[in-house]
């Protein structure tokens, strides 16, 4: 790709004997928003700190902007972190902080107080600047954090699961900033997260790791429509898979009954044979009474029910199987929750399954 | 449950009594207008405090004294900055157990440690000097630095030094804007405790010092002279005083790192 900005070929990362990095090409372009998304210990933290220039590699090539990064010490690297804990300079004002990686640069003075102001208005914290750093708060620190690194206007912002330390409203905030600052500065993010819910939100494309490896690099929405492992599938949102016997263009699915399926329903390749038949939550819905419907039909029996508000999620065992699928409804008026033990009608499309090669 | 708070109550003023008294007696008979140290008590004085700014033996003690006690902080202070921030940044193998041998020195006899450095420095030919105190002392405070700055080290979020160096400087610079600042209360703290150590530390400098006595070797060659008891009690007065402060500016430098670096207390040797 020409328009890659960084660049991974066959990158394997060693800790004595642990392989922490096994085997990771793979191209940003310049401009994204690029997210690593995995549970904790994939590798996610590693390779970004390997882009940073904080761990090198033990084999492959790293090239960022075209050049080769191997002799390059990440102070020399044309890419700025923003920490999980922030380390915002205690002993510093914000001003400080913001503009210690103006200290080498040629600017005088002037230039710099005036770039440091810049960073903290594009960052909300104007007239911040001579507070001391140690008694701002969570979410101030976080934006102090993200004008230091974007002063010395990198080619690439890496971002160590910046949000994790923030509650749920502030880190819903942030999450629309950050992705208006990314398209209003143009520069590439990298964000490592172990939060789907998150990177399905700010990306332009993902790469989900599992033990060491990339397991899928998608947009959000091929990630979420068509995971090419059921283990992608179920780390992205809730998956239901249920065992299935596929004979060409006919899947028989336990519990759901005889389906066709096409070829871009299984995205690793057709299966032959016994397989595993995805579903998400929101694919299928439970008819109330008197309901008519023209979708395909089943009948389970509800064993658990989940009140969020806005949705209701139940747990439905189908006959013939034993572990519940979760169904969502959407909470509309004049229409009642559900009780355990009820038993459900389901409808639900053929269109919606994904098929997976493992069971 | 309420006679046994009463028990404890009264175990912790004896306990406190027993500790404090005879600290409490230097200063009682330093001011006592009396040669002979008992009671009941003569009347007022200043004179054995005047009786210290006469004896020109005392102040080159004294003077001695001040300057093994700066050279073993700074040596002390030094090496427990590399053993620290080595400590808390990498691991190698044996780190453990060289850490665990580093700080040997807290817990051996220091008369044992007095003997075996006397043994070896004669062996080696050197003869004895305020460096072979120095040399002896600092082997004993360098422990304490390591365990002071060690929690200094270990509150410094090491992202802050990896953050600067993103930034653009480099390493040297790094440690010099930001782990340095940072751990300086340690460093502080660490200086004035080995200080103290070695100010009145008696057995290493009995053992090794050469013509010229530190101040507690000169305090028990006085001792032999029972006219001179009460000028001792002055001297002692002093000396605890300004131990005591000491140690507080220690403590406070102490925790005012802690909090600065973000950390919570995890206990000091106050």
């Amino acid at each position: 790709m020409t328009d890659a900005i960084v660049s991974l070929t066959d990158v394997h990362k060693y800790y004595g004997t642990y392989h922490a990095l096994r085997g990771i090409t793979l191209d940003i372009r310049a401009g994204e928003f690029f997210s690593l998304l995995g549970p904790s210990g994939c590798g996610k933290t590693t390779l970004l700190r390997t882009i940073a220039g904080f761990e090198d590699v033990s084999s492959g090539t790293l090239l960022l902007d075209g050049k080769d990064m191997a002799r390059v010490a990440a102070n020399k690297r044309p890419t700025n972190m923003v920490f999980q804990s922030y380390a915002i300079f205690p002993h510093l004002s914000v001003a400080e902080n913001v503009g210690f990686g103006l200290r080498r640069s040629s600017m005088d003075s002037a230039a710099k107080a005036r770039a440091v102001d810049e960073a903290l208005e594009m960052v909300g914290l104007k007239g911040y600047g001579t507070r001391a750093a140690h008694a701002l708060s969570g979410g101030q620190r976080q934006r102090v954090a993200l004008a230091r690194a974007l002063i010395l206007k990198p080619k690439v912002l890496l971002l160590d699961e910046p949000l994790s330390a923030l509650d749920k409203k502030l880190r819903e905030q942030m999450q629309n900033e950050l992705r208006r600052l990314q398209r209003q500065v143009g520069i590439t993010f990298i964000l490592v997260t172990h939060d789907q819910e998150e990177a399905l939100i700010m990306s332009d494309r993902i790469a989900v790791m599992f033990e060491g490896e990339i397991a899928q690099l998608a947009s959000p929405q091929d990630l979420y429509r068509r995971p090419l492992t059921r283990r992608v599938g179920e780390f992205i949102g809730v998956m239901n898979v249920l065992p299935a016997t596929v004979s060409g263009q006919e899947a028989d699915i336990a519990g759901l009954g005889r389906a066709p399926v096409t070829p871009d329903q299984a995205p690793s390749g057709m299966p032959e044979g016994t397989a595993g038949a995805g579903i998400r939550p929101e694919s299928m819905s439970i008819l109330y009474d008197g309901e008519t419907t023209t979708r395909r039909t089943a009948s389970g029996e509800v064993v658990e029910v989940f009140y969020y508000g806005d949705m209701t999620y139940y747990d439905v065992v189908l006959p013939g199987t034993t572990k519940p699928m979760t169904i969502s409804m959407k909470n509309v008026a004049g229409r009642p929750v559900l009780d355990r033990g009820t038993t459900a009608r389901i409808a639900w499309d053929a269109e919606a399954l994904v098929l997976f090669g493992d069971t | 449950m309420k006679l046994n708070l009463n028990w404890l109550k009264g175990y912790a003023v004896l306990y406190l009594v027993f500790l404090y008294a005879p600290i409490f007696l230097l200063p009682i008979f330093a001011f006592n207008d009396a040669t002979v140290i008992a009671f009941p008590l003569k009347g007022f004085t200043t004179r054995w405090f005047a009786d210290l700014t006469t004896t020109p033996a005392l102040h080159g003690a004294v003077l001695n004294s001040l300057f093994i006690a700066i050279s073993t902080a700074i040596l002390s202070t030094c090496l427990g900055i590399c053993a620290a921030r080595a400590g808390a940044r990498f691991s190698f193998p044996g780190k453990q157990g060289i850490i665990g041998f580093i700080m040997i020195p807290l817990v051996l006899p220091e008369i044992i440690v007095a003997v075996s450095l006397l043994v070896t420095l004669l062996q080696l030919g050197l003869s004895l000097s305020s460096w072979t105190v120095i040399l002896g002392h600092t082997l004993i405070c360098t422990p304490f630095s390591i365990a002071i700055l060690n929690s200094a080290f270990a509150t410094l979020d090491p992202s802050m030094e990896e953050a600067a160096y993103d930034l653009g400087e480099t390493k040297w610079s790094t440690f010099r804007l930001i782990t340095l600042p940072l751990v300086m209360p340690g460093i502080i703290s660490s200086f004035l405790i080995a200080f103290t150590i070695s100010l009145d530390e008696f057995i290493i400098a009995f053992f090794l010092t050469g013509a010229e006595p530190t101040l507690p070797v000169y305090l028990w060659g006085q001792l032999r002279f029972p006219a001179k008891l009460p000028i001792v009690m002055a001297l002692g007065t002093i000396l605890v005083a300004f131990s005591i402060l000491l140690l507080t500016l220690a403590e406070i430098f102490r925790r005012r790192g802690i909090a600065k670096a973000g950390g919570r207390d995890t206990g000091g040797f106050l």
